[in-house]
């Protein structure tokens, strides 16, 4: 049979149903590299038919359906773990933009109380339970916030830009557990773990701004994340006072830096 | 972490279709098929790479920034323009050169123990 007429039939005819059996790889692996599977298939069954005719063709389509099923199960886990990590890094970016809106929200609230400052010790029970809600779901989504950023910005970061996020989740979450407990007791520890929580998260997200700042981590505004650590390190550390201006700057940093992450989560690695 | 990704040791082990693939394009660049063709010379047959194998390591190392493609075409006249032809970079021969020495140890290794000698 073989150097018969039919043999280029044969050959077509193998690539065409092989083209076909193309269409299981995912689409962008496929528009790039689709045509030259085809071509070098081509080439091999020239190859292996002029060599063994049809037994070298049978043996060809059998090594080359294992290597299609294997391969296009590889691609598909590849790209949907890919498709997986921008997910994450887009929500959590809208993730940090939220919790940042209810922090300020949380802390206007708290200070709207009528009752804040009364030396007898009264508190207006809605203001407080508003304060504390959002406040504990501001901190939630400061770790997510945190966690997306580091996935998608770590490489860029280095290994300190990195680590300075692992703190500053770690801070997060810190002062969430304040939060929480400043909901069912009145101890000192939650007003503590709370500040030094704060505190934590905020030295970490500060380290993270001069690595941006230096590594140029986002195509844009990179002094966003220093603007939000800087902001709030000033009356945490009390060098200056708390005040609604310093909580707005904080919060629009992180809304700036959340924005940034949503917006590049397809070109973060 | 991108310096730490990019340094040669982080690398290793190579995956089999990774090495070969580096190994066929160490006398210089080639297009896929002649890859493909250099693997099997190379192993005498015992290595066959499908397309799909050879275009996902291919896109794998192009993405780690051990190879990449190449503009020049040894003979234009004979090939077909569309084909891409890739070349190893710097990474890719530091790469190869850490494995393959990797892989000396481990066959120095092999004979003090004179696992060759009882295994023939």
């Amino acid at each position: 049979m073989r150097g018969s007429n039919w043999a280029p039939a044969t050959i077509d005819l193998s690539v065409r149903i092989y083209t076909r059996l193309l269409a299981v790889y995912p689409d962008r692996f496929r528009a790039e590299y689709g045509h030259h599977m085809s071509q070098v298939f081509r080439d091999v069954c020239r190859r292996d038919y002029q060599r063994r005719g049809m037994a070298g063709m049978t043996s060809l389509w059998a090594r080359t359906l294992l290597d299609l099923i294997r391969t296009t199960v590889e691609e598909h886990i590849e790209r949907g773990l890919h498709m997986n990590h921008e997910k994450f890094v887009r929500w959590s970016g809208w993730a940090l933009m939220g919790g940042a809106i209810l922090f300020a929200a949380g802390q206007a609230i708290g200070n709207l109380d009528p009752n804040r400052n009364d030396p007898i010790g009264g508190v207006g029970a809605s203001y407080e339970i508003g304060a504390i809600v959002g406040l504990a779901l501001g901190q939630v989504l400061f770790v997510i916030g945190f966690l997306g950023l580091r996935a998608g910005y770590m490489e860029r970061g280095g290994s300190l830009g990195g680590m300075a996020l692992i703190v500053s989740v770690i801070g997060a979450g810190l002062s969430l557990a304040g939060i929480l407990m400043m909901g069912v007791t009145e101890s000192e520890l939650a007003w503590q773990a709370w500040a030094i929580g704060l505190l934590t998260m905020t030295l970490g997200l500060a380290v993270f701004g001069v690595v941006a700042l230096r590594r140029k981590v986002f195509a844009r505004w990179n002094f966003a994340p220093l603007l939000a650590a800087a902001t709030l390190l000033l009356p945490l550390s009390g060098l200056a006072g708390d005040s609604a201006v310093t909580v707005a700057a904080f919060s629009i940093g992180l809304v700036l830096v959340g924005f940034r992450m949503q917006a590049e989560a397809g070109r973060t690695g | 972490m991108a310096e730490a990704a990019k340094s040669p040791e982080n690398f290793l082990p190579l995956t089999p279709a990774v090495f070969h693939v580096l190994l066929a394009l160490a006398d210089g660049e080639k297009h896929g098929y002649a890859i493909m063709q250099e693997v099997e010379d190379m192993t005498g047959g015992s290595v066959q790479m499908g397309p799909g194998t050879l275009y996902g390591s291919i896109k794998r190392m192009l993405t780690a920034g051990l190879i990449e493609e190449s503009d020049d075409r040894p003979d234009p006249a004979l090939d077909d323009e569309r084909r891409r032809y890739y070349q190893q970079t710097g990474l890719g021969r530091k790469v190869l050169r850490l494995e393959t020495e990797r892989m000396a140890e481990l066959m120095a290794l092999a004979r003090r123990k004179h696992v060759l000698a009882r295994a023939g």
